[in-house]
């Protein structure tokens, strides 16, 4: 019981201090750019109806959504490709680490070249930009499976897709979660940027639009939701890894233990 | 029968070439149990793999039933010397004993008779549910024998099996093998480093010399087939036969024996005048 309390004390305790502080040190602000917080947080009620939500953060999200899902799918898909062959990888790899070397956001006016400026160049953008982490994280674990396990494997006759399942994805998905996780705020990032340049809703277009229109504690209001849905989304993540690599956390804490 | 002819393995390395085994021959008859000890490094575990079909002879090849093996030939299990590094760290003990039988198609009632009667042999019946990283070394061991075990092999190679184990353990998994030996009539290659559980267990024992490898004598164990770990060890023939191999296993490690003395101690073993008498 102590014990929750604690943790909870912990989680809860800097952001705590740090709202505070915020709060005190612009109470009084009459700076334009600077409004108190207490009047970004009213802001914050009467700009996020519901109404508002639809319009503008669930386009966001569903974009992210798609986005995201096809960059941990094709990364993990050609991951898998590459990591299993060496002269793929040796062909491959290079260019790899090219791509993943070009920041992503120069993509959006390459991309918007091609697929326009509506839902598809947006979800393209971040679907690229995403992927790399992805592919070159699970190119890794792959080539890294253990070679008894593969010779175990072998010899009960576990080949073809028993072995993709039971061996290979699993032996690397501590390295493919890794990636995703890194992807996850690339693609959050993506997600705004590719609205800002060119869109007629999502959270990153109402954003610029309040700055533009000199709308200040509509603009913070905006940038507090993002930060509230990046955390909520890596809360998300966090649950789901742990769950998914229970085993390899306990594996972990069990070899260094020893 | 299990027919090793010429075997030769060179690893190739980016500088060196290690010669891991230079030219063995025998033949393991079905349904024998044959133990096969060897100085360490003298390449036990690459000859288990050659006949496992997981690695490439560089010369020489290995028949099962008179079909060269290519690759892992179906029926047979190994029993891996890295023991910790062969379990599934994200299956539960009972999921890694069962997933080869579930990827032979073995049904589903017959699986779970198997994978508890196999853990329950191996003294793990109340591990079901824990992972491999959650137990000792000398259960997970045992857990990688149970897997081999509940697959109903009918050639079973074990790559120094008992070596995490406590004696007593150890002493109990020997008759165990044994006792799964005589029921079900598999064909056993147990590679040992230890001179006494390969006499006790044995119908035969291959002993290897060091590097060069070849095969420096083949011994038969005329023990009563009937075995238990009071009475056989103290046999005066056991004795006798665990002091010979324990000096042709010093010979080995010496080098000390060219290989023609090697023959010859082979040829005096066929002749069963061999040792003491
Ligand atoms: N993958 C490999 N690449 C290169 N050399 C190897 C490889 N595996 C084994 N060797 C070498 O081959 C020789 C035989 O090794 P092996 O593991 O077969 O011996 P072993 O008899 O099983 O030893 P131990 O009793 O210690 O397990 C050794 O000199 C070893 O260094
Ligand atoms: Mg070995």
């Amino acid at each position: 019981m102590t014990g929750v309390v604690k943790r909870v004390g912990y989680a809860v305790g800097l952001p705590a201090v740090l709202f505070a502080a915020w709060w005190v040190s612009t109470a009084n602000s009459d700076n334009f750019y600077v409004p108190p917080l207490r009047t970004i947080l009213e802001t914050f009620g009467q700009l996020w109806t519901l109404e508002k939500l639809q319009a503008d953060v669930w386009p966001s999200l569903w974009r992210l959504a798609v986005g995201y899902a096809i960059a941990c799918l094709v990364g993990v898909a050609l991951g898998v490709l590459v990591g299993s062959s060496r002269t793929v990888r040796a062909t491959l790899e290079p260019v790899l680490e090219f791509f993943r070397a070009v920041p992503p956001p120069v993509l959006v006016p390459v991309i918007m070249l091609f697929a326009g400026i509506d839902h598809t160049m947006k979800i393209v953008v971040i679907a690229v930009g995403s992927l790399w982490p992805v592919l070159l994280n699970t190119v890794e674990g792959v080539r890294a499976v253990d070679e008894v396990l593969s010779d175990t494997c072998r010899s009960y006759g576990l080949t073809g897709v028993a072995r993709l399942r039971h061996l290979v994805l699993r032996a690397a998905s501590p390295q493919i979660v890794a990636g995703m996780r890194q992807a996850l705020s690339i693609a959050i990032i993506l997600m705004v940027i590719s609205e800002m340049t060119a869109a007629s809703n999502g959270l990153g277009y109402t954003i610029v639009e309040a700055q533009r229109s000199f709308a200040i504690p509509e603009m913070w209001s905006g940038i507090l939701l993002l930060g509230l849905l990046g955390f909520l989304l890596s809360m998300v993540f966090r649950f789901v890894e742990n769950r998914a690599l229970a085993w390899y956390h306990g594996l972990r804490r069990a070899q260094r233990g020893s | 029968m299990l027919d090793v002819r010429g075997l030769k393995k060179v690893y190739e390395g980016r500088q060196r070439q290690v010669e891991a085994v230079r030219d063995l021959t025998f033949t393991i008859e079905s349904g024998d149990l044959v133990c096969l000890v060897g100085p360490s490094g003298c390449g036990k575990t690459t000859l288990l793999k050659c006949m496992s079909g997981l690695l490439a002879p560089t010369a020489g090849e290995v028949r099962l039933d008179g079909v060269p093996v290519t690759g892992p030939p179906p029926g047979m299990a190994v029993v891996f010397q890295e023991y910790g590094r062969s379990l599934f760290p994200w299956m539960n003990v009972r999921d890694n004993v069962e997933l080869p039988l579930k990827q032979k198609k073995v049904a589903k009632a017959e699986r779970r008779r198997l994978v508890d009667e196999a853990l329950a042999a191996v003294g793990l019946a109340d591990a079901h549910t824990a992972y491999p990283w959650q137990l000792s070394g000398g259960m997970q061991q045992r857990v990688a024998i149970a897997r081999a075990v509940a697959y109903q092999p009918k050639v079973l190679l074990m790559d120094e099996p008992f070596a995490a184990v406590d004696a007593q353990t150890r002493a109990d998994l020997e008759d165990l093998i044994r006792d799964l030996w005589r029921k079900l009539g598999v064909t056993v290659l147990f590679v040992t480093h230890d001179i006494d559980e390969a006499v006790y267990l044995g119908q035969k024992v291959i002993i290897l010399s060091s590097s060069p490898t070849v095969v420096r004598e083949q011994l038969t164990i005329d023990l009563p087939d009937e075995r238990d770990q009071l009475h056989t060890r103290a046999l005066p023939r056991f004795t006798e036969l665990r002091g010979h191999v324990y000096e042709q296993i010093q010979a080995a490690k010496r080098g000390a024996g060219t290989v023609d003395e090697a023959v010859c101690a082979a040829e005096g073993a066929d002749d069963k005048a061999v040792v003491g008498s």
